[in-house]
């Protein structure tokens, strides 16, 4: 396989991205099969690339010295990319059905694909330049989806999304500076690339770094006090909210701190320093911050976004712990996570999208009549509890698992926030399950007797969702095994 | 190649005699003159660039044979020629973007005045480039100020009158300060060529003699020249002086004027006190928080601002915060990094002006934001070359200010003292941040539509009210061509940055 | 590979979805039909896979590490006896109960899907097949508790779901552990965690067994996460908090004997604090479950709170860590099993027949429903623990495991604690039936005339009774068993 590709694959998308909004459609059909063919195209060229992995690298171009775009496929980037690419052909065929009632859907599409070829550099990339520009790219492309309503409100939230991420990128910028400067290539490589005769004196001042570059790229995976432009993003037509603010972007800074973590500082330098112990901390208490504000929210897509960060910072846990078990909790809970809450976020994109309710209090009684979506939505919410037989259940299994095997005390208590936010995590989900299937004795159905589910093309994602969801659940262990070969650098 | 050696005295002396000409020419003759001896100076510091680059070496030009140490002398290595060349570039594109602007904001007839400035400040900008003697400089510095004030108040209404007085005024002091510092070195050393100057220093420094005078003088140098580049906090003058003259004015005196007074600095620290000299002084530290405290300052009153030129004025006062920062890093790394930063900002402000009146024409002339709402659309290349600006101002990869950002950066981060390293670098994030506030802010606002928060029901195709009219791309085509040079400028400079930041360096090793 | 221990886990949870997906089961008898036939063949199935099974089955994996394995031993099949009986006798109860209910199907559905995950609690043959049903159950549970949809149902089933998540999630802490530091996930005799690393992690261990302790005390009802109980198991139907009450907190005893005895293993926890807190708790709610049910006007939630308190006989049994205590504890769960679902039957069936919920109202009852009152008298002395009934050998057992135990205060304490309240409880049982037959001389109980059920009603509350008897008379059938199975693991 030739490596071009690599580059070809972030490539296409955002030609045709590009080119849906330039070509004038006669009919919107042809808009939409142009589309999905293109995004199915791309994600099928992703999956030959992810089983016949071109062993060179593709070097795009010299920005100077030895800042260089390049993309290379790794174990951990073909994860994200896996990820991204399976998930991308559905949430745009969702999205058809969700934009025909919203405005200006040329550029919408322009940049939800243009989105998906960003999102590919970033887990393409080489090298921690290339991740950083794609980082920054996808931030600038992302602000006119999340603006798209252009109300107000949409138009603070995206200021704030783009205050926020832009600079969080500016803390993340130093951390890069370290590496190009002190590491011994710029290249990711498992273990970390730090030169340890240079580093010299200045531990301190290197796990200082670290922490600013943490918090620098955990913007973007709305790590506490970072994290609340996520919920006012939720402004958003669904399709982003659900594959953006619960995937393509968020996942985007976990992965971006797997990186630094993993790939760059390297988790043995790290381990056992005061920077670990802070970050963890910080870590969970996000878990349980955003579980909380959940709790609190009413707002349905608002709910699960407090949700979404508070799910992030378990992947962030997993992360933190800085040892190869942790990267595979990290990991799973990565794609697991996507799932489910792609999942949820849709079911509520298609109560919103068939109803035009979007508080939770609305919701009296809808589970009879759109029984489907109802359906799905309590398995999703079933899955972020982590019942077993759900692929939450594996995660956060995995999670625990490191955390008990790193012997770290810190990390102990860990555990014990991701059962407390577990916990919280049932109340938020399942109030609203029951209220939606048990709306009360005297609740009259006449209300909502014309409400039922959305068609084909928004069912049909859902129901790929959840064989996801349970499929992982109950056989998790080519994944997890596949992590595992990861995170101990086979692959 | 002989004959080559010859440019930069020619190109300075063309400049001052199409001055002269210009005097006796129309507005037109005088505009074409202008156009031509900006490109016939730019061709000529091209090959001289050419001629140093291919050999390595720096030249010396003595004027009317007197013999040195007594005579005047310019002096080029690979560096002088290029910034010459840089600052052609940059000069043209910003007259064009600005010309049809400036007719309708001069009284008719004195057109050809503006040309016989803009003459005038090439031919001293050029002179402050290339010159190896101290009192030459200071000359040019003062016929630098005289076309700034007039290019600033040449529209002779509203505020520019008294911003140009204001300017006047916080030049003079900053050249006498400057003049007073000549007079010392020359009471010390006995020489004003450069050269000269700074092997009596060295002996001066050697022998352990007047060690406060010399540090007296080199403050009063540094503080005359911070004064004229508008280094925070001696930037009073320069919000009005940039946020009310005409715009080819603003985004000149933005991006050359001040950067000539610095690039005269840089020369006068290499090739008069010495880097090693200066290094050792305590004015170095001085420069470093007063470039920290600009960086910040400058964008948080640019935060605080309500009118998109002056907003945009603030902002050079945290870009010349960065170079002075760059400076006070003391390292050659971070004079690179201040040299590539000049070049960037440079190309990247003078594409914010330009833009940026293409906003506010569309906008009924109004500088406030609220009026700006939705002008993005209503001038499409105004926008978007805006929106590339801002990115660039932001450090967004791909675009010049990225590329100095990062050039920043690794000095910082490769320089030995962690007193001065982690300042910088958080310095430099939190600068960022505050960048993207008022700059995405600005974006935002002018991808807004008009007519607000309400959502415009499917049929109503487009929502923007017609408050004001829209200008299409043709209407203006020399206008659209300059942003598009800006903007392939700014990519290249982004992009391509390596032979850049090589030149540089060389430039720099030669330059002493 | 013993295929017989999946059929009667996956038979009726399938029946049960099918039945809440249909649309077909409207027509009431069709209904009550397939539900019959489904109850007695899993019940069938069941005792055949109690009783053949030998090797156990692994269904498969959930991770390569994280088996769902099914096995039957002593303790599973006792629990999925007392299981099978009750949900049978509870089912065909319902069928004339339900009839004044809405949403038959619905709880019919239900009511199916939890028969088989508690029967896979029983048959689970290592601790994340316990865990995964013991959630399953919470979650399938919920509806019965919500069934009416009053605001009050609602709430209650809500409450009743965070208290046991809540409990679950602390007990899953425990189970990470045990876990990663366990030789093996299956059930053993004396804990599977190696000795040295107990002893080396040995504040970890104790904190995480108390916290296994306290989370799946959670559903038997425990002090200090009691308060769910008694909300949530009197909104149900009739049938179901029988069910609720005599069967499924059971599940966590089943779950606290599998964790502490075959996990951890009592020689490490035997003298430790954990033992001490852990008894302390159990007298504590012994005592305060009885005070309060004492108090308690409305019957079906005095008899929640009783459920409360004989609950924490089981658990007081359990921590006194001796073999007769625990073979005694033991008994007293089948024995309570029976008594509680009778019980709560009777008072069912008194609310389908007359509408009267508060004891008060019960006076002259025995005019009208003597059978039914004299089922109830039965079992309430079995409760109390007057021979022959069955509660009198268990408590029996217990006291003198107490005793024997030498544990200091404990061992006097104990006994002493359970006789008040065992007097408590014969005060709150009894005055039902001397009211209820002797109501006085000019108390009118005429609106009681004719009350008795119908048989469909009338034969499990017999079947019940009789049992009660039985056990009490011949508990050698039971102990047997039991006493081997203390001995294995201790």
């Amino acid at each position: 396989m030739n490596a071009f590709i690599l580059f070809f694959v972030v490539l296409i998308p955002c030609i045709g991205g590009v080119l849906t909004a330039v070509i004038p459609w006669k009919k919107r059909t042809h808009m939409l099969v142009f589309l999905e063919g293109l995004v199915i195209a791309n994600s099928v060229l992703v999956w030959l690339l992810l089983f016949h992995p071109p062993q060179e690298m593709f070097t795009m171009i010299n920005l100077t010295g030895n800042l260089t775009l390049a993309f290379k496929l790794d174990g951990l980037g073909s994860i994200f990319a896996g990820l991204v690419s399976f998930l991308w052909p559905l949430a745009t065929l969702y999205a058809f059905e969700y934009m025909t009632k919203e405005e200006h859907e040329k550029v919408f599409f322009m940049f939800y694909t243009v989105t998906y070829g960003v999102t590919l550099g970033i887990a393409l990339a080489d090298n921690i330049v290339t991740m950083y520009c794609f980082y920054e790219l996808l931030t600038l492309v992302t602000v006119p989806l999340v603006m798209h309503t252009l109300t107000r409100e949409a138009i603070l939230a995206s200021r704030k999304y783009l205050y926020y991420s832009i600079g969080g990128a500016a803390f993340a910028f130093i951390g890069m500076i370290f590496i190009l400067i002190y590491g011994e290539s710029p290249d990711f490589i498992l273990g970390g690339v730090l030169d340890a005769a240079k580093l010299g004196e200045g531990t301190n001042v290197f796990l200082l770094i670290y922490v600013l570059a943490f918090f620098g790229f955990g913007v973007k995976a709305a790590v506490c006090p970072f994290n609340s432009w996520l919920p006012q993003a939720g402004v958003a037509p669904t399709p982003v909210t659900a594959l953006l603010h619960a995937v393509a972007v968020v996942k985007s800074g976990a992965f971006a701190i797997m990186r630094l973590t993993y790939y760059c500082f390297g988790a043995d330098f790290l381990r056992g320093t005061w920077a670990q112990y802070l970050v963890m901390a910080v870590v969970m208490f996000t878990i349980v911050y955003g579980c909380s504000m959940a709790l609190k929210e009413t707002h349905l897509k608002r709910r699960l976004a407090f949700s979404t960060i508070s799910n992030l910072s378990y992947i962030l846990f997993g992360v933190v712990i800085m040892t190869p078990l942790g990267l595979v909790g990290a990991l799973s809970h990565m794609v697991f996570h996507a799932f489910m809450k792609i999942c949820s976020f849709f079911c509520a994109g298609a109560v919103m999208h068939q109803t035009e309710r979007h508080y939770i209090h609305q919701l009296d009684g809808l589970g009879r009549k759109m029984p489907r979506v109802f359906a799905v939505f309590t398995l999703s919410a079933l899955a972020l509890m982590g019942v077993p037989g759900l692929c939450g259940f594996i995660s956060k299994w995995n999670l625990a698992a490191a955390a008990i095997d790193s012997g770290n005390v810190l990390a102990y208590f860990g555990i014990g926030t991701l059962l407390i936010s577990a916990l919280l995590t049932a109340i938020y989900m399942l109030t609203i399950v029951v209220r939606a299937y048990f709306p009360g004795a005297d609740f009259d159905y006449s209300k909502i007797a014309d409400i039922r589910d959305p068609n084909w093309q928004m069912l049909l994602p859902l129901f790929v969702f959840v064989i996801g969801i349970v499929g992982f659940g109950l056989c998790s262990a080519p994944v997890t095994e596949l992590f595992l070969s990861i995170a101990q650098g086979g692959f | 190649m002989e004959i080559i050696r010859n440019f930069p005295c020619l190109s300075i002396l063309l400049a001052m005699f199409s001055a002269i000409i210009s005097s006796a020419l129309k507005g037109k003759g005088a505009r074409w003159l202008n156009t031509f001896v900006i490109i016939v100076v730019g061709a000529l510091s091209a090959a001289a660039l050419y001629m140093t680059m291919t050999t390595g070496e720096s030249y010396v030009y003595v004027m009317g044979h007197v013999p040195a140490p007594f005579g005047n002398e310019i002096r080029f290595g690979s560096l002088e020629p290029g910034v010459a060349l840089f600052f052609c570039v940059i000069m043209l594109l910003s007259l064009n973007g600005g010309r049809k602007k400036l007719l309708l904001e001069i009284d008719p007839g004195k057109e050809n005045l503006y040309y016989i400035m803009v003459d005038l400040l090439l031919s001293s900008l050029l002179a402050l480039v290339y010159t190896n003697d101290l009192f030459t400089a200071y000359v040019f510095v003062e016929i630098n100020t005289i076309a700034a004030c007039g290019l600033i108040m040449i529209t002779e209404r509203g505020r520019t009158i008294e911003a140009a007085a204001r300017y006047m005024i916080m030049s003079l002091l900053g050249s006498g300060l400057f003049l007073i510092g000549i007079c010392l070195l020359y009471d010390m050393t006995g020489h004003l060529l450069m050269s000269y100057i700074r092997v009596s220093i060295e002996d001066i420094v050697a022998s352990g003699m007047y060690h406060a005078p010399l540090l007296v003088t080199i403050a009063l140098i540094v503080v005359g020249l911070a004064i004229k580049s508008a280094l925070f906090p001696f930037h009073a003058w320069l919000p009005d002086a940039y946020g009310y003259s005409t715009v080819s004015s603003a985004a000149m005196l933005s991006s050359l004027v001040s950067k000539g007074y610095i690039f005269l600095l840089i020369k006068l620290i290499y090739r008069v006190i010495g880097f090693d000299t200066f290094l050792n002084s305590r004015i170095i530290n001085v420069l470093f928080v007063f470039g920290l405290a600009g960086m910040i300052m400058g964008s948080i009153s640019a935060i605080r601002e309500n009118d998109i030129r002056r907003m945009i004025s603030f902002s050079s006062v945290a870009q010349i915060g960065y170079i002075y920062m760059g400076f006070g890093l003391g390292t050659s790394a971070g004079m690179v990094a201040s040299i590539f930063h000049i070049l960037s900002h440079a190309a990247t402000k003078s594409l914010l002006f330009v833009s940026g009146v293409g906003l506010t024409d569309v906008s009924g002339g109004h500088k406030e934001f609220v009026e700006l709402t939705g002008s993005g659309y209503r001038n499409v290349a105004a926008g978007i070359a805006f929106m590339v600006g801002s990115l660039s101002m932001v450090g967004i990869p791909a675009f010049s200010g990225f590329i100095s950002k990062l050039l920043f950066a690794q000095a910082a981060v490769q320089h030995n003292q962690f007193a001065k390293l982690l300042p910088t670098l958080i310095v430099l994030a939190v600068s960022t941040v505050l960048n993207t506030i008022y700059f995405m802010k600005t974006v935002i606002r002018i991808y807004t539509p008009t007519g607000g928060t309400s959502y415009v029901a499917p049929g109503n195709a487009r929502h923007e009210d017609q408050k004001y009219a829209s200008v299409s791309i043709k209407e203006n085509p020399l206008y659209v061509i300059t942003l598009l040079c800006f903007i392939i400028l700014n990519i290249i400079l982004g992009m391509c940055s390596q032979p850049i930041t090589d030149w540089i360096t060389q430039g720099l090793s030669v330059f002493a | 590979m013993d295929y017989i221990l999946l059929l009667p886990v996956v038979f009726p949870i399938l029946a049960g979805i099918i039945l809440l997906l249909k649309k077909e089961y409207q027509k009431r008898t069709t209904l009550l039909v397939s539900v019959g036939i489904v109850l007695l063949l899993t019940g069938g199935l069941a005792f055949g896979g109690i009783f053949l099974a030998e090797e156990g089955i692994t269904a498969f994996y959930l991770t390569r590490t994280l088996p769902i394995f099914f096995k039957v031993d002593t303790l599973g099949g006792f629990f999925a006896g007392i299981v099978t009986v009750v949900w049978i006798l509870a089912g065909f109860f319902s069928f004339e109960y339900m009839k004044h209910e809405k949403n038959e199907k619905r709880y019919y559905g239900f009511y199916l899907i939890i028969f088989g995950i508690l029967i896979g609690l029983g048959f689970a043959g290592n601790l994340i097949t316990m865990y995964l049903f013991y959630e399953f159950m919470t979650l399938a549970s919920m509806p019965l508790v919500l069934h009416s949809q009053t605001r009050e149902a609602v709430m209650a089933g809500l409450k009743y779901l965070f208290f046991s998540f809540a409990g679950a999630y602390m007990a899953l802490f425990g189970i990470y552990f045990i876990c990663h530091y366990g030789a093996t996930l299956e059930f053993a005799g004396k804990g599977v965690i190696p000795a040295s690393v107990l002893s080396e992690h040995s504040t970890l261990f104790l904190v995480v067994t108390m916290l296994m302790l306290i989370g799946f005390g959670v559903k038997a009802g425990m002090f200090p996460l009691h308060a769910w109980l008694p909300t949530a198991h009197p909104v149900a139907p009739g049938p179901a908090s029988a069910a609720l009450s005599g069967v499924i907190v059971k599940a966590g005893v089943l779950a606290v004997i599998r964790v502490v005895y075959q996990m951890i293993g009592v020689e490490f926890l035997r003298g430790t604090w954990v033992q001490t807190v852990w008894m302390t708790l159990a007298l504590i709610t012994v005592f305060m479950g009885s005070l309060l049910a004492f108090r308690e006007p409305v019957l079906k939630k005095r008899l929640a709170y009783s459920t409360v308190s004989q609950l924490s006989y089981i658990l007081f049994g359990l921590a006194v860590m001796e073999p007769e205590a625990m073979s005694g504890a033991l008994l007293h769960a089948a024995a309570h099993a029976f008594i509680k679902v009778a019980l709560f039957l009777c008072a069912a069936a008194i609310i389908y027949q007359t509408g009267c919920k508060r004891v008060e109202e019960l006076r002259g009852i025995g005019r009208g429903m003597p059978v039914t009152l004299w089922c109830y008298t039965i079992v309430s002395l079995g409760l109390i623990g007057i021979p022959p009934a069955s509660g009198f050998v268990s408590k029996w057992h217990l006291a003198v495991g107490a005793l024997h135990s030498g544990i200091p205060v404990f061992s006097w304490l104990g006994p002493v604690v359970l006789l008040v309240s065992a007097l408590l409880t014969a005060g709150y049982l009894l005055p039902i039936t001397m009211q209820g037959f002797f109501p006085g001389e000019h108390y009118d109980a005429s609106r009681f005339e004719h009350k008795e059920p119908s048989v469909l009603m009338l034969v499990p509350l017999l079947i019940l009774a009789a049992m009660t008897i039985l056990i009490g008379i011949m508990p050698g059938i039971l102990t047997g068993a039991l006493d081997a199975f203390a001995g294995w693991v201790m």
